[in-house]
This record gives C-alpha cells, structure tokens and sequence, in this order.
C-alpha cells in the first residue's frame, strides 16, 4: 500500500538527475577469410536474435540496364533453394519462430531474419542456404513480377511516393540514385536469368556484411558462423558507377497533378553529403534544429502555430555516393504557397542568424538521448551497428557519436545550414491536384507538369 | 520452453490511480506510460473523432506546463513522446533517458491534475487532426481500409459503429467545453494506470508515483457504457468506393470471443493459422498458391489493434486485395474454401505446434519493441496496461502464454466451427473508382 502522500505537489520542473553511462555491450568484429565481414553483440533483453547479412551492392548498381532488378532478385531469392521449396522455406521459418524478409535499396540488399535462439543454428543454415543456393523458381518470379506490378500501379496513387520519386529525379537526373523504382515496362523485361546473373555476381562473401545482435554469446556464435558460412566461395565484385549528376537549377518547381486529392503533399530539397564527409553532424543537427525533431522550429511554426499540417519534418538522407535534404510535408489545399512561404522563412532563418545557446544545448541532448534510446532494443542496435559498419566509418563511431554531438557549436549549425539548407537553389516538387494549387506553386516559379505516370503535361 | 519472469510491482494510490513498475536496468533508459480508460468506442454521440481530438488537446497545456511545454521539455532532455487513441483506451507516453524520469511523471502528473488550454489550442489542433485525417485516410490509396470501413457495416450500437476519426461537422462542432467535460468524466486518477519500465529502482519509481501523482483528487467512476452489440442474425455487407487504389478489395470479419475465455486463447491459435505471415493458410492460398489475391493478411481487433487491447466486441478480420480479372464473389468462394476446411478437417498437432512456437517468438518481440519502434518496451507497457485496466492483474504477462500454448488441436476446429458462420460475419469490399489506370 502506498504511503502518505505529501500534500503538495511541486510546481517547478524537477532538474535532471546524474545521467548514468551507457555500458557499451561486447562486440566482436571479424572477416574470414573468403571475405564475409561479421559484427556480433549480445543483448538479452529477450530469448532472441536478430540478424542482417548485407550485401553492398542494391539498385544502383543494374539502374542503367534494369531499374529495380536488385530489388526483384532478393524478393525471389526467398522463395525456393536447391534443397527446399518456397513453402518448406515458409514453414521452416514458422518451425523456428522466425521471420525473414529480402529487399535491395539503391546501395545494398539485405536478407533480414530474428528468431528464438533454441534454433540459431537452424536459421542461420537457411540464411546460408538464400544467400548461397537460391533456385529462382520460373513461376515464384512470374508471381512475384505480377504482384510487383500492382504494386507499383498503387504506389502511382499515393502521394507521398509521387513526391518522392520526382524528387529523386530532380536532384539526381540519369544518375543511378534518381531512379526509385522501376516503370512496369522495365519490369515485363526482367527474366529469371538477370536475376541469376545479378545474384551470382553480388550475393559474395566479400560484398557481404552479417550483423547480429541476441541472446548468445559471440563467442561461440562465430564459430557456428565460420562452420555454415566459411566455404561460401568469394568472387571480386563490380562496383556501382558515379556517373556526373546533372546541373541543378535556381529554385523550380515541379507539380505532380494527382487529380482529386483532398490534400498536397510538399516536397523542398538540396542535394547534400553522405555520413562519411565531415560535415555529416553538422548538418543533422542542424536539421534537428530545423525540422527533425517534433519539438523542431518548422513543426512548432506550420503545424503547432498555424495548423497546416499534421506531420512536417526535414531529413538529411545519406545514400553511398551522395545525399540529400529534404522537408516534407502533406497540407490542407488552400495553404500550399502559405506554407512554402514559412519552409523558405525557416531556413533563411537558420542561414542568417546564429542559434541561441539553450536552443542548441537542446539540441544536442535530443540527439544524444535518442541515440541512447535506440541502443536499447536488439532491432535499435542492429540497425546502429549496421548503419557504421557498412559504411565502413571509424570502428570507434558509435562509442564517439554522443562526445562528437556535444563539441558541436552555433557556428557548426549555421555553417551547415548555408551550405546545405540552400534555399535560392532549393528544389520544390509539389502533388495534388492541378486546378486547386496551380496558381498557388507558380509563386515560387512557373511549375513544370507531370501526370502520375511520369509524364510531363 | 522459457518461463517468463519480468519483474512487475504494483500499487494503487488512495486516489485510485494504479502504478504498474517492471525495472530492468540494463540500458540508462525509462519508458513511461499513462493510460486512460477510455477509447473512441464510448465518444459523445453528435462528436466522433472526439476522443483523438482530445489526444491532441492532451499536449496543448496543463497547469503548470503551457503549450508546448511538454514536447520541448521531453526532447531537450533527450526523449522522444507521443499519444495514441484506440478502441478501449488512449495512452500518453515518453522513452528518455533515465535521469529525465522526475520531470517526465512531473508533467504526467500535471496534465492528470489539469488541462489548461484556449480556443485558439481546439482551432489548431481541430485543424491538425482533419490533415491527419487527409493524410492517412482521404488522400491515400485505401485508406481506412478496412478500419473505418467494417465498423458501421459489422455493429448496431453506435459505440462499436461509428467513425472513429471524426466526421469533419462533429469536429467542428467539438467546444471548449465538451474538452473540459470529457477530461472531468474520464480522466481521473482511478480512470487510469501509471507505467513506468526500465532503468528505474522500483522503490524509488514508487516513491515518485507518489509525490507527484497522490495529490491529484479522486474524481468519480465514469459510468459503465453500454457498448453491448444485439445478436447478428444476418451477413453484413457494405461496399465502400476506392477513389485512387486500382485493385479491388475485400474485408471479412466474423465476431471474434472475448478476451481470456477458453475460446479466445483457441481463436488465437486458429488466428495464427489463418494469418500467420507466408505460411497461414491465407497468404499461401489466395496469394501464393491460388494467385487470386496480390496481399492477404489478418488478424483478430486487425489493424488498429491486438488480440489484447480490445475490451468489447470485436471482429477477426482478413483484408484482401484481389486481382482485377477475379471477381468479389469468386475472391470471397476462395477464402471460404479455406474456412470450410478448417471447419470440417480441423488441424493436426503437426501445425499446431510450429504455430505455438512461432506465437511465442512474436510475444517476446512484442514485449520488447511493439508498435512503438524508438519506444524501448513500448509492448510490455501496452500489455500491462490493459491487463492493469481491463481485468485488475499485470501479472498476466507473465503467465498468460500458458493459455496459448496448452490449446488442444480440437478447440481450435471447435472455435473455426463456431465463429465463420454467414450469420457471425460482415463484408467490406473497397471498389475503384477507375479501372487499372494506366
């Protein structure tokens, strides 16, 4: 039972108490020597493991023979090996109370899997078996390619990936990156033998990286890894080209006419940096300032203030060979040039005026806290661990993230945010539909048209 | 099998309000969490959407922490917050780092004491829900598919049948006052559970609870709603146009059991046979072996919700988009053909079982992650607060897997005989406005 309480209640806002220092878990980190570069970390938090097996090569590396072929390669690689059929894979994986998903980005496939621990053993010789053995049934791919396509029919309805593809277009041209997905022609051309050709030259050991985070000890975890994965046999890798990216413009504007839409969708950005150049923590913080947070200038002003929007926010997006910053927001049809104006009033904002020291001291615990709160997870470590080591920064980056996060000044903030935050070169790609905001986007520029198929109207 | 053991202690201030504390400091993060019972089924008549309207209002000011208070103070200490309303109960919560755990129940306690707010907060948040509104449901292919489209087919009473993201007049119409009434009904302390999880000394998180939550006063029970549904006598169907998506789409739900019955825990097993990813029954007919349908999924209180966060009646749903050279009726024949068969061959142990196993892995990972994914625990929270609400005893984290994992193969052909019956079901079908746009 509880105690008596005090009759009071304090009306001050109680101080923060001595942070306690997160305890940095284990972590072994090794290549064997046919290539496979392997990071383990235990956390027990529950009976489980989680586990990735990357390879670094995704979409951009077919873009300029077949947009999406990286994509489609991993979705089949799931559904058949030499040893089992698609649906002994499925019932397997229920057997051990896994789950185990394959996809490509622009930069990297990856084979995703957690499960019980009792059946590590087990998993891991069928993550094995997808990465080394698929057999590329014809009609698992003749299903999958259908599925892919009505898929892709439906995302050309939804507004957010409309504004997102343009976007990438813009920024990007011909340029693997500017591609996010592939037109259904490109996809009625894919055949089981470019997927087969893809994954025999980059599903290797030495293009690969396995992460995995769990209930076991690492230790004896890579001895069961060198037992399944150690005579997969490497084969050098091509790497993805970097063609020149196109001359942008001064500010312009693009109009993605979805006809009906009850709402916009805004989309303002630059083209930016990967996490490797110096300035990548400027720049995020800068953007947590900006509008990354919820506590973030552009969400106070255009959603708590005014009431625009349900969700603005702004990211600093790293692919391999470059990146972008983006804003994004969905809002009500009678306040698009509104809001632009206040997007545009925000980042000069943050381009002519030094933030104050409680705002960035904000800042910088907002960061540092939230990275503490994604160490706490197996999935939030995963994704921590894989974020660093794929892209091959400093073994000591996470360890150092939080101390880097802390140096970082008002002068570092608004040097990122001129560099970056370039609003006189700012890219708008505006969709909804054309009668009911045209007349508001040509105030930022004479918008050039698109219909939903990509087309330009 | 492995005995779950998390450390749960439990209490309840004299002013009603129970506090529910698991520790585990292994990482320097808490997790807290506040919730109200009270959902969007028992909203006023005449004000749907009101009691995610009120969410919002939730974060526009209380006593001694005004407008935007809240969301600065928690950031800036390093932690994330949100709110989210469902059919029985609406949340409040904060992952931080742990030294940031006084100030976090500090303004828990304070919006639990009072609400402090104006017009101008309703007008601004009243426009921001109808863009979030637009955003997940108006603007997008097959939004509310099929949440908001089952309810006003499936139910009578207008608690269970009602659009529970608002009518845009009903949130017009929502006042100040309704606000301020609707916080005296339903958020009193004995109305509520405090939650506070991880890097925390149980003693000392008690402790806090009170200091700052035990001055609250007591206010009185709301009264017991009726949410009670008349018997179904026929199937249901309502269909529903699909203004962007081109595929047609198909949503059954049969009346599921209560929460807890020996029927529940069979339902649950035959849930997971039917809808269990690429190996359920469902997916791998219709999508994988049949090839009718592109996507097929379920679940019991499918989508907004789980087999453990409902408190009334509720549906088992499986949502379907078919290929266009399908019919509905030949959809719906397929799917039936699955039912039937579980009806009358049941299942053996040899399903059963990797089925068990496979419900236990997905319990575990709930309790780690859930919903929330930068909220570490955020489904142990939710768990224990609706184990907390609905039936008095956290406790049931710890054992409630037992239920499932003791299901005999029979109860489990008993409960498919039982729940898909014509009479027991009702039929959402989504139809696009425009063919195949290409």
């Amino acid at each position: 039972m509880a105690s008596v309480p005090r009759s009071e209640t304090p009306s001050t806002i109680p101080a923060l108490t001595a942070a306690r220092p997160v305890i940095w878990p284990a972590r072994v980190h090794k290549t064997l020597s046919n290539g496979l570069e392997i990071v383990l970390v235990e956390s027990h938090t529950i009976p489980k493991f989680t586990g990735e097996l990357f390879f670094r090569s995704g979409n951009a590396v077919v873009a300029a023979q077949a947009p999406g072929l990286a994509d489609m390669t991993a979705t089949v690689a799931r559904t058949g090996t030499t040893r089992r059929t698609s649906r002994e894979i499925e019932e397997d994986l229920r057997r051990m109370g896994a789950d185990l998903s394959s996809g490509a980005g622009a930069d990297n496939s990856v084979i995703s899997f957690e499960g019980l621990v009792d059946f590590s053993n087990e998993l891991l010789g069928l993550v094995s078996e997808l990465a080394q053995h698929a057999s590329f049934p014809i009609d698992e791919f003749e299903r999958e390619r259908r599925q892919l396509i009505e898929g892709l029919r439906i995302e050309r309805t939804t507004p957010g990936f409309l504004a997102s593809e343009r976007m990438r277009r813009v920024l990007f041209g011909s340029h693997p990156y500017g591609t996010i997905s592939p037109t259904e022609e490109q996809v009625a051309g894919y055949t089981v033998e470019r997927l087969k050709d893809y994954y025999r030259s980059f599903y290797r050991p030495g293009n690969a990286l396995l992460v995995m985070v769990g209930d076991f000890a690492p230790e004896k975890m890579l001895e069961r890894i060198e037992t399944i994965f150690g005579s997969w046999v490497d084969v050098p890798v091509e790497k993805a080209a970097d063609p020149d990216l196109p001359d942008l413009p001064g500010r312009s504007v693009y109009l993605v006419h979805l006809p009906g839409s009850v709402q916009t969708q805004l989309s303002v950005a630059n083209r930016a940096i990967t996490r490797k150049h110096p300035d990548w923590m400027k720049l995020t913080l800068a953007n947590s300032i900006y509008g990354g947070a919820f506590n973030s200038r552009l969400v106070m002003n255009i959603r708590e203030e005014k009431g625009y929007t349900y969700s603005p926010r702004s990211g600093a997006h790293p692919l391999r060979q470059h990146g972008y910053f983006s804003i994004g927001a969905a809002v009500r049809n009678d306040v698009v040039a509104a809001a632009l104006t206040e997007i545009f009033y925000e980042i000069d904002l943050m381009r002519s005026t030094p933030v104050g020291e409680a705002e960035l001291d904000d800042a910088r615990s907002y960061m540092t806290g939230v990275f503490s709160l994604g160490l706490a997870t197996q999935d939030g470590l995963a994704g921590q661990l894989a974020t660093a080591t794929l892209e091959k920064l400093p073994d000591d980056y996470l360890e150092t993230y939080r101390e880097r996060i802390l140096k970082l000044t008002s002068a570092d903030v608004l040097e990122a945010a001129q560099k970056y935050f370039d609003s006189a070169h700012a890219q708008i790609v505006i969709v909804g539909d054309r009668e009911q905001i045209e007349s508001q986007a040509a105030q930022f520029g004479a918008p050039e048209v698109y219909d939903a198929q990509g087309n330009r109207i | 099998m492995t005995q779950l053991n998390i450390p749960i202690e439990s209490t309840t201030l004299p002013n009603g309000l129970r506090v529910v504390i698991s520790p585990d400091r292994t990482a320097p993060v808490a997790t807290v969490g506040v919730y109200y019972n009270i959902g969007f089924r028992i909203e006023p008549r005449g004000r749907s959407g009101f009691a995610h309207l009120f969410e919002h209002m939730m974060f526009q000011g209380s006593a001694n922490a005004g407008k935007m208070v809240h969301i600065k103070l928690i950031n800036s200490s390093g932690g994330v917050l949100n709110g989210s309303t469902h059919y029985d109960v609406t949340n409040y919560y904060e992952s931080v780092p742990s030294n940031a755990l006084e100030r976090v129940l500090w303004l828990e306690a304070d919006r639990m004491r009072a609400l402090k707010v104006d017009d101008e907060n309703l007008r601004n948040q009243r426009d921001v829900v109808k863009e979030e509104v637009r955003v997940n449901v108006l603007n997008q292919p097959y939004g509310g598919f099929p949440w908001l489209d089952l309810p006003p087919i499936a139910y009578r009473n207008w608690s269970n049948a009602h659009n529970f993201y608002g009518d845009f007049d009903d949130l017009d119409a929502a006042t100040l006052d309704d606000v301020q009434k609707f916080f005296k009904t339903y958020y009193a302390p004995s109305n509520a559970v405090l939650l506070v999880l991880g890097d925390v000394d149980t003693d000392e998180a008690i402790k806090l609870a009170e200091r700052h939550f035990a001055s609250i006063p007591s206010g009185p029970q709301p009264q017991h709603a009726d949410i009670d549904e008349p018997p179904q006598l026929d199937e249901r169907r309502g269909v529903v146009e699909e203004k962007f998506g081109t595929l047609p789409g198909v949503a059954i739900g049969h009346q599921a059991p209560r929460r807890l019955t020996p029927e529940w825990y069979a339902a649950a097993m035959l849930d997971q046979a039917l809808h269990g990813g690429r190996a359920g029954r469902v997916y791998r007919r219709l999508v994988l072996e049949q090839q009718i349908a592109v996507d097929a999924e379920g679940g019991i209180h499918y989508p907004v919700g789980d087999l453990f966060d409902y408190n009334g009646p509720t549906l088992m749903v499986t949502r379907i988009l078919h290929k266009p050279e399908y019919s509905v009726d030949q959809t719906i024949a397929a799917y039936d053909e699955i039912l039937d068969e579980m009806k009358e061959k049941g299942i053996t142990g040899d399903e059963l079982e990797p089925i068990k196993v496979k419900f236990r892995s997905n319990y575990f990972s709930m309790l780690e992650g859930g919903h929330g994914a930068s909220i570490p625990r955020y489904g142990l929270m939710h768990l224990l607060a609706c184990f907390s609400l609905f039936d008095n005893e956290p406790q049931l984290v710890n054992s409630i897997l037992d239920g499932f994992m003791e299901v005999p193969a029979e109860a489990v052909q008993s409960i498919a005989q039982k729940l898909f019956t014509r009479h027991n079901r009702s039929i959402a079908i989504r139809q696009p406005a425009k063919k195949g746009a290409v």
